[in-house]
């Protein structure tokens, strides 16, 4: 079942990364270069991680991805159009590595916020919410404030409200390198689960090489200085994972390939 | 946390014992005052003769009792730095708001405000005076004029304390300007802006007192300034004192009071709290 989803991927590019390279002017006045010419695309209804240590330049690329910035040169386009054009029809799902939890709306007013902005009606929008704290388990603490919730309950939340407004691509920048990690290991299958259950295209970046691999199809492996793509890692682990698998010889040998495909050895 | 010291660090502990050491410095001062033979409640009368006076039916003026000429004065000044109040409150949001919406404004404005919280009310009462004419509206300016500072200016920090992060998820969902300030910006300054109201309700109080001495109007601070003059009795003075003391701090408390009636974000701690003696 899996390889027949996996060939109906390839069929579908959806994110196509073309020849982007990013320079910044640092404090000095010199130009540093934060991505060097990426290419990459990005199949529909694939669990993407773009993987590397700080300043390999992997969030610049999400956020390019975004429109939360302009590449120097070179372009991004998915399913064709311009990633402002995907934004103003709000198709994207951004987590944060904070929650970004509104303090003064309960955790269902939270997950409806968007939902207003896109003036979905009232009781769509209550339906849509309760739909979503169900999946992340947080349905008893619809009416508490964010303040008085965990901080993996935080992000549950913030991930609730990312798949409510059923984005079609889901942007996760280090949602969980913030977290414990009891806490990170829970919520890891309960976003597999979300993604299973939704199909939404994934881009999830973190530092992480074991959270890389137990997520995702593809690893993008990134270097710095400048920000390159090293090389991208075909995660063959059966879906759906669980937790047992990190266990395994496979498993392993996949987290020492992503580890030894960084460009000047392991780290 | 030991049940010892959760005792001791209970707010209405900390206020009992802060008030019994005022209490005690005061008579301590009382007790030496009397023994100098001057006068004594000319300067500093024990607290049970202050307290005694409140409830003592004598007639000191214009047949009233000190009570009922504090009451009555109080009236007149209160009303006052309370349309004052509003107008400076109303009006210091409303800049703040001004501010956030044009860069230009922020600039050229905001650095001279300070001014205006530079110059001593004293100086400043009379001119207000002067041009209004009117010793009622001038109470209504100057209070405005005091609390328009500290509201504009914590107001504006609360606008400005909006997270990156929280402009781009706005940013993601494509939502335009009167969206940010309707669902971010104006909820994420309300904290701030009670933080001005409970800095600027006695300030109002305050200078409402103060433009009272300027002109025989029968307010609070004109009571005060003929009370030491007329010895019509000192404890009128004194009352006014602790009046004013008084209605200064509860000015304060019911801004704070008003802020958990109508800001979720302190409905939250009341339920945290239900939440947690039930567990």
């Amino acid at each position: 079942m899996s390889e027949m989803l996996k060939e109906e991927w390839k069929k579908e590019i959806e994110i196509k990364i073309d020849d982007v390279c990013m320079s910044f002017k640092d404090n000095s006045g010199n130009d540093v270069q934060a991505l060097n010419h990426i290419n990459l695309a990005i199949h529909k209804g694939e669990f993407i991680s773009l993987l590397g240590p700080s300043g390999c330049g992997k969030t610049t690329l999400l956020r390019t991805i975004a429109d939360l910035l302009e590449p120097t040169t070179g372009k991004v386009r998915i399913s064709g159009m311009t990633p402002k054009e995907i934004r103003l029809q709000q198709k994207f799902g951004i987590v944060f590595q904070s929650p970004v939890l509104f303090e003064w709306r309960t955790v269902k007013k939270n997950v409806e916020l968007p939902l207003e902005i896109m003036y979905w009606s009232k009781e769509e929008r209550s339906k849509q919410a309760d739909k979503m704290l169900e999946l992340v388990g947080l349905t008893k603490f619809a009416d508490h404030y964010p303040k008085q919730l965990s901080g993996g309950m935080q992000q549950r939340v913030g991930i609730a409200r990312a798949f409510g407004i059923k984005p079609n691509i889901l942007l996760m920048d280090e949602p969980f390198s913030a977290l414990d990690e009891f806490t990170k290991e829970k919520l890891h299958d309960d976003l597999l689960k979300m993604w299973r259950e939704t199909n939404k295209t994934v881009i999830f970046v973190t530092h992480n090489i074991q959270e890389a691999v137990y997520l995702s199809d593809k690893v993008c492996v990134l270097s710095p200085h400048p920000g390159r793509l090293s090389a991208v890692v075909d995660i063959d682990l059966e879906r759906p994972r669980n937790i047992r698998m990190k266990e395994s010889q496979h498993f392993t040998d996949l987290v020492a390939k992503v580890r030894n495909s960084f460009e000047g050895g392991s780290l | 946390m030991s049940k010892a010291k959760k005792i001791l660090s209970s707010k209405p502990l900390i206020m009992m014992v802060w008030f019994l050491v005022l209490v005690v410095l005061w008579e301590i001062g009382a007790s030496n005052m009397e023994k100098t033979k001057r006068t004594p409640e000319n300067i500093l009368p024990h607290v049970s003769q202050i307290v005694g006076s409140v409830t003592d039916g004598k007639l000191v003026s214009n047949n009233m009792t000190a009570t009922q000429i504090v009451l009555k004065s109080a009236g007149a000044t209160l009303e006052r730095a309370l349309i004052g109040f509003l107008f400076g409150s109303v009006f210091g949001f409303l800049m703040a708001l001004l501010m956030k919406l044009s860069n230009l404004v922020e600039k050229t404005i905001f650095p001279y405000l300070m001014l205006i919280q530079m110059i001593p009310i004293i100086g400043m009462a009379p001119i207000i005076l002067a041009i209004t004419h009117d010793i009622g509206t001038s109470r209504i300016v100057i209070a405005a004029i005091l609390t328009f500072y500290p509201v504009a200016t914590n107001t504006l920090a609360g606008l400005n304390s909006v997270s990156k992060e929280k402009y781009e998820l706005m940013y993601s969902y494509a939502a335009n300007k009167w969206t940010i300030y309707k669902k971010v910006l104006i909820p994420s300054c309300i904290p701030y802006f009670f933080t001005g109201l409970k800095i600027s309700a006695p300030m109002a109080i305050t200078a409402s007192i103060l433009v009272d001495t300027l002109q025989g109007d029968g307010g609070l601070g004109c009571m005060l300034s003929q009370s030491l003059k007329h010895a019509m009795s000192i404890y009128v003075f004194w009352q006014i004192v602790f009046f004013s003391a008084i209605i200064g701090i509860l000015s304060s408390v019911l801004m704070g009071f008003i802020e958990k009636l109508v800001s979720p974000q302190m409905r939250q701690f009341r339920q945290s709290r239900k939440h947690r003696s039930k567990a």
